[in-house]
C-alpha cells in the first residue's frame, strides 16, 4: 500500500463517468415510465381506481340432498341470510362493530372474537359475523347500507331436516368446521363453514359438500355492486339416497316417542339398513344455527343422554337374545338337538344355585329356545366351556366392528379365557360360564351387532352382511351414480341342519303357544325371533318387578326376522327399562316386519295396532334388486 | 466545541445527509398514511423510532475512522457471517423464513440487512489492496467469495429477495475493481444459464411472480392482482396525486404490502408524478453525492466503500421503483430509507454513516 497506489485513480474515474451515464439512462427511463403511467394514462387509471373496487364473495355450494330409499327428502336446504364484514372497507373497526352490535342487539365482544379469529386471513376476505339473520334484521342492515358499506348480507342455503328428530342419529348433524378438520379438509372448506359432524353427514362429507364457487364484483365507493367481473359457479353436492325406508323409520320413531332404546331393521341379504332409531335424540336442525348455552346444557344434562347413539355406540348385555348363538355352539359340538335337560326352575352349578324364570320340565333345544329355558343353557354352557361359546359369538360377528359406514362404532365384548387373561389379568372362572351361557356376565353387544348376527341366521347360506346406510350417490349435474360396494362377504359356516334347528326354535318363540313372544305373532308372517330381558339389578323377586322404580327395571330385547322362508327383514328392538323383551320390544318388531313385508307382498294381513292405507302407488322397494 | 461548529458543516456532506433525511421523513409520512386506521397503526411511530436509532448509528460510524473499520473488516465480516450461520442452524421460522432474531418488546432484527455493511467493508478492503487497472484473479475470487457466502446463507433461510440485494454490491466491486470485457461477457452468459437453470429450483409462488410479471392480466385475482392494483394506484395518482392520506387504492386495501414493498405505489397515488419525480431526484442526488465523495476520498478504500454503498442504495431504490410499476418482477426488495422496517432503515443509515465518514476524512492533512 504505497501512496502512489492510492493515487492512481484514472481507471476508477473513467469507470465512474461511464456509470454516471448509465445511471442517467436508467433514471430517465424510469421517469419516462412514470410519466406514461401517471400523466399520459393517468385518467384511464383514475377511472379504474374509482370504479375498480373489486369484491369477491364466496358462494358455498348447496349441500347434497339426503333422501330415503324411496326418494323422499330427509335433509334439504332452504335460504338463509348471513352477515359479512369486509374489513378493508372498514376505517373504524370498533365503531362498525359497535353499530352492528347495537342494531342486532348482540354483544360487541362476540363479534370482535370472530374478527380476531380471521385476523390472519387477507383483509379482502369477509368475516362471517352472524348467520341465519331474520328478515327484519336483513331489512335493518340494508336500510343502513349506504353508511356502512362494510356490512353485506349474503344469501345462502341452510340445511333443514324436514322430519326433525326422525333418524337423527343416522343423519347426524352439521357444525362449524373445527381447526383440526380445517387441516384435514385443507382447501376444501373455509373457516366458519359448516361440515358434517356426525352420522351420514360426517361420513359422506366429501360426497355431500360439493365445491364452492366465488363471485367477484366491482363495487362503487358507496358499496353498490356495479358489475360482476368473474363468476365461478359452485358445484352442488351429490344427492345421497339412503337405505332407510322413511315409513318404517317413522313407525319405529313413533313407538319410541316415550321410550328409551334402539331399533334397527335391515335387509339380511344386503345389509341395507331400513330403520335406524336411537331414542331419545336431538333435533339436528338445532345445530344449523347457533345453539344457546341453555339448550346445550339441557342436552348434556338429560339423564337419557340423547347424544348417545344407542344403535352402535352403547353396549348392552344380550340376555336371552344370546341363546341362539349358544345353540349354534351346542350343535357345532355335535350335541343332538333332541337331547333333553330337565328344568325344575333352578339348578346348582359349582355349589351355587342358578334360577330359571319358570319350571319347564324336560326340554330339548328347540323348546329351550321357545320357552327361553335358562337351565337348559346353563347345563349346555357348562358342558361346552367359555371358549366354545366365545367361538360361536365371534362367528356371528360379536366382539368386533360390523363395518357400518358410520364412525365411532363400538366392538363390544365376547368373553373367553384369552380375553380374561389379557383384559382382567386373571383366568376365567368356570362358574362365570353359567351366566355367560344366558347372555349375562361380561358379554356386551351393540344392537347393530345383534341385527347383523340375526341376519346370518336369516340367510340360508349364513351370510353375515355389512350393515350400511349408503344406498346410491348421484351427481347433481351429470346424473352419474355411485352405488354401495359391499366389502368382502363373511358368512357363518353352518353344518347341515344346524341353521334349520335354530330357526325352528326361533319360529316357535313367536308362533307356538308357550313361546315367549307368542303374544306378538302375526298370522301368516312367520316371524322368527328371540326375546331377552337383561337384569339391571342382580337379585330380585321377579314377581314384584312392576313395583320397581323405572331406572331399576330390566332392559328388554327382541331380535328376529321374517318370514321364516326366504327372510326379507331383520329387526332388533331394544328398550331400556322395558322389563320384558316379549312385552316391550316384540310388538314393534312385529309391526316393522308386517309393514315391510306388506310393501313387498301386498297380500299380507295387517299387523295388530297398525292402521296403514294400502301401499298403492309407492315406488317399489329397491332392496331386492341390489343384492351383492 | 466552537471549532467543531465551524468544521462540521464543512466536512459533513450536507446535501447527501439532507437528501437522506428527507427520504426518511417521506417514509415515515407514507407509513403513517398506509397504516393509520388499521390495526397496524403503531407502525409509523415505530418507524420514527427506527429513524432515530439509524441516525445515532450513522453518528457513531462517522465518528469512527473508516480506515480502522477497513482494517478490521475481515473480522467484522466473519463475525456477522456467524450470525447467519446461527440463523440457518437454530433460527426460528417467522413468516416461513429463518430470517429474524426475536428481541424484547415485540421487536425483531433481520441480520442479513446488517451483514451488507460488513460485506461492503470487506469488498472495499479487498479492492484497496489491489490497485491494478484490472483486478487479479485472486481479487475476483475474493469478491465472489465475500458476496457468495452470505448469499448462500440467506438463500437457506430462504429469502430470495434478501439474497438478490447482494448482487449490485458484487457487480459494483467487480466493475470498479476492473474486469476485462471478455470476463463481463462470460459473467453474463453464466448468469443467464444459472438464471435459467434456477427456474427449476424456484418455489411455485416465486414462479408465479415471474409469470405474473410477464403477463399481469393473465390472473386478474391471483398473483397478478398485486401488480395490477399497484399499477392502478400509480396511474390514478396523475400529476399532482390524490393528496396525503387520500389514496383510495392504498387506503381501501387494494395495494398489497403497501407499507413495505409497495410503499412507492402508495406514494405515487397520493403524491402523483410530482412526488415520484421528487423522490427519484433525491435518489439521484444521493448517487451523485456518493460519486463526489468517492472522487474526493483520501484513499482507494474509502472511494470503493462509498461507491459500493451509494450504488447499492440507488440500485435497490431503482429496482423497487421499477417493480412497483411492473417493469421488474416482484422480488421483495424494499425501498431504502422509505419502506417500513427497522433493520433495513437502521442498516441504510449505517451505510450513510460510512459514506459520511469517508467524506469527513477526505482531507489528508487533518
Amino acid at each position: 500500500m504505497t501512496e502512489s497506489a492510492r493515487e492512481d485513480r484514472r481507471p476508477v474515474l473513467v469507470r465512474l463517468g461511464r456509470l454516471a451515464i448509465g445511471a442517467w439512462v436508467v433514471f430517465t427511463a424510469l421517469f419516462g415510465v412514470y410519466w406514461i403511467e401517471q400523466v399520459l394514462r393517468g385518467d384511464e387509471f383514475a377511472r379504474q381506481a374509482e370504479n375498480n373496487r373489486e369484491r369477491s364473495v364466496p358462494v358455498t355450494a348447496p349441500r347434497g340432498l339426503i333422501l330415503d330409499r324411496n326418494g323422499t327428502a330427509m335433509a334439504e336446504n332452504e335460504p338463509s341470510f348471513a352477515l359479512l364484514l369486509y374489513r378493508r372497507e372498514t376505517l373504524d373497526l370498533d365503531g362498525s362493530l359497535q353499530f352492528i352490535a347495537g342494531l342486532l342487539g348482540h354483544s360487541r365482544d362476540d363479534f370482535l372474537k370472530k374478527v380476531e379469529r380471521d385476523r390472519t386471513n387477507y383483509d379482502f376476505v369477509p368475516v362471517v359475523l352472524e348467520e341465519n339473520l331474520t328478515l327484519a334484521e336483513v331489512g335493518a342492515i340494508q336500510a343502513r347500507a349506504l353508511e356502512h358499506p362494510e356490512f353485506v348480507v349474503q344469501i345462502s342455503k341452510r340445511r333443514i331436516y324436514k322430519n326433525g328428530t326422525v333418524a337423527a342419529h343416522a343423519l347426524g348433524q352439521l357444525g362449524e368446521v373445527t381447526s383440526s378438520q380445517l387441516v384435514k379438509l385443507s382447501g376444501r372448506v373455509r373457516p366458519g363453514e359448516a361440515v358434517g359432524q356426525k352420522g351420514v353427514e360426517a361420513a359422506y362429507q366429501d360426497l355431500l359438500a360439493g365445491s364452492s364457487g366465488a363471485r367477484t364484483f366491482i363495487i362503487d365507493s358507496y358499496g353498490r355492486e356495479t358489475a360482476e367481473l368473474e363468476r365461478v359457479e359452485p358445484v352442488p353436492g351429490n344427492t345421497l339416497t339412503l337405505t332407510i325406508d322413511l315409513e318404517l323409520q317413522q313407525i319405529a320413531e313413533a313407538y319410541f316417542a316415550n321410550r328409551v332404546g334402539a331399533a334397527i331393521a335391515l335387509d339380511p341379504r344386503t345389509g341395507e339398513i331400513l330403520a335406524f332409531v336411537s331414542a331419545p335424540s336431538v333435533d339436528p336442525n338445532l345445530f344449523t344455527r347457533r345453539v344457546s348455552r341453555k339448550e346445550w346444557s339441557e342436552i348434556l344434562e338429560n339423564p337419557n343422554h340423547p347424544l348417545n347413539d344407542r344403535v352402535l355406540q352403547n353396549l348392552y348385555s344380550p340376555g336371552s337374545a344370546w341363546k341362539p348363538f349358544v345353540a349354534y355352539a351346542i350343535l357345532k359340538r355335535g350335541i343332538q338337538p333332541g337331547e333333553r335337560v330337565f328344568c325344575s326352575g333352578a339348578a346348582t352349578f359349582y355349589g351355587r344355585s342358578f334360577r330359571c324364570h319358570g319350571v319347564h320340565g324336560s326340554v330339548d333345544l328347540p323348546t329351550a329356545l321357545q320357552v327361553s329355558c335358562d337351565v337348559y343353557f346353563y347345563t349346555m354352557g357348562k358342558r361346552l366351556g367359555i371358549d366354545e361359546l366365545a367361538e360361536a359369538g365371534h362367528a356371528f360377528g360379536f366382539g368386533r366392528l360390523t363395518g357400518i359406514d358410520l364412525s365411532h362404532e363400538k366392538a363390544g365384548i365376547v368373553p373367553s379365557n384369552e380375553w380374561s387373561l389379557s383384559v382382567r389379568k386373571h383366568p376365567w372362572y368356570p362358574g362365570e360360564t353359567i351366566s355367560a351361557a344366558i347372555g349375562q356376565g361380561p358379554v356386551l353387544v351393540s344392537p347393530l351387532q345383534m341385527a347383523r348376527a340375526f341376519a346370518a341366521l336369516a340367510n340360508t347360506d349364513g351370510a353375515l352382511p355389512t350393515p350400511h346406510l349408503f344406498h346410491i350417490g348421484e351427481n347433481f349435474r351429470s346424473g352419474e351414480r355411485f352405488i354401495y360396494r359391499p366389502p368382502v362377504r363373511e358368512s357363518v359356516p353352518f353344518a347341515p341342519g344346524v341353521r334349520e334347528t335354530i330357526v325352528e326354535g326361533l319360529w316357535r318363540v313367536v308362533n307356538v303357544p308357550g313361546g315367549t313372544a307368542y303374544a306378538s305373532r302375526v298370522a301368516g308372517l312367520d316371524i322368527c325371533g328371540k326375546t331377552g330381558s337383561v337384569q339391571v339389578i342382580g337379585q330380585k323377586d321377579t314377581k314384584k318387578a312392576h313395583l320397581l322404580p323405572n331406572e331399576l327395571k330390566d332392559h328388554g330385547w327382541f331380535a328376529g326376522f321374517a318370514p321364516r322362508n326366504n327372510p326379507k327383514i331383520v329387526v332388533v328392538v331394544f328398550v331400556e327399562h322395558g322389563e320384558h323383551g316379549s312385552s316391550a320390544a316384540a310388538p314393534l318388531a312385529a309391526r316393522l316386519c308386517a309393514a315391510w313385508l306388506q310393501k313387498n307382498r301386498p297380500a299380507v294381513p295387517e299387523a295388530p295396532g297398525i292402521a296403514r292405507a294400502g301401499a298403492g302407488p309407492e315406488t317399489p322397494p329397491v332392496g331386492a334388486g341390489n343384492g351383492g | 466545541m466552537s471549532r467543531l461548529a465551524v468544521v462540521l458543516p464543512r466536512r459533513i456532506d450536507l446535501i447527501f445527509l439532507l437528501a437522506l433525511v428527507v427520504l426518511t421523513a417521506v417514509g415515515v409520512a407514507m407509513v403513517y398514511s398506509t397504516t393509520s386506521g388499521t390495526f397496524r397503526a403503531d407502525l409509523s411511530s415505530r418507524q420514527l423510532l427506527f429513524a432515530g436509532l439509524g441516525l445515532a448509528a450513522a453518528a457513531v460510524l462517522v465518528s469512527i475512522d473508516y480506515r480502522i473499520l477497513l482494517q478490521y473488516s475481515p473480522w467484522l465480516y466473519g463475525a456477522s457471517l456467524m450470525v447467519l450461520v446461527y440463523l440457518a442452524l437454530f433460527g426460528s421460522r417467522i413468516a416461513g423464513a429463518k430470517s429474524w432474531i426475536r428481541l424484547w418488546g415485540g421487536f425483531q432484527i433481520q441480520p442479513s440487512e446488517f451483514v451488507k455493511l460488513s460485506a461492503a467493508l470487506l469488498l472495499a478492503w479487498v479492492l484497496e489492496n489491489d490497485d491494478r487497472t484490472y483486478a487479479s484473479g485472486k481479487t475476483i475470487a475474493a469478491i465472489a467469495g465475500a458476496v457468495g457466502a452470505p448469499v448462500v446463507l440467506i438463500l437457506l433461510q430462504p429469502d430470495l429477495g434478501g439474497a438478490l440485494t447482494y448482487f449490485p454490491m458484487a457487480l459494483t466491486a467487480l466493475f470498479f475493481g476492473g474486469l476485462r470485457a471478455r470476463w463481463w461477457i462470460l459473467l453474463i452468459v453464466v448468469g443467464a444459464v444459472l438464471g435459467g437453470g434456477s427456474w427449476f429450483l424456484l418455489k411455485e409462488y416465486q414462479k408465479d411472480r415471474i409469470r405474473t410479471f410477464l403477463d399481469p392480466n393473465l390472473a386478474a385475482q391471483g398473483a397478478g392482482y398485486q401488480v395490477r392494483q399497484a399499477r392502478i394506484a400509480i396511474g390514478s395518482g396523475g400529476i399532482a396525486g390524490k393528496g396525503w392520506m387520500k389514496g383510495s387504492q392504498s387506503r381501501l386495501g387494494f395495494l398489497p404490502v403497501r407499507h413495505t414493498d409497495f410503499i412507492f405505489a402508495a406514494l405515487a397515488e397520493e403524491w402523483g408524478f410530482l412526488g415520484v419525480s421528487g423522490v427519484l431526484a433525491l435518489y439521484g442526488l444521493v448517487l451523485a453525492r456518493g460519486f463526489a465523495i468517492a472522487r474526493d476520498a483520501r484513499d482507494r478504500g474509502g472511494a470503493m466503500l462509498t461507491l459500493i454503498l451509494s450504488i447499492n442504495i440507488t440500485v435497490e431504490a431503482l429496482v423497487n421503483v421499477a417493480m412497483n410499476v411492473g417493469v421488474l418482477p416482484t422480488t421483495g426488495i424494499t425501498l431504502p430509507f422509505v419502506s417500513y422496517g427497522g433493520s433495513s432503515l437502521i442498516a441504510c443509515w449505517g451505510m450513510a454513516g460510512l459514506c459520511l465518514s469517508v467524506a469527513y476524512r477526505r482531507f489528508v492533512n487533518v
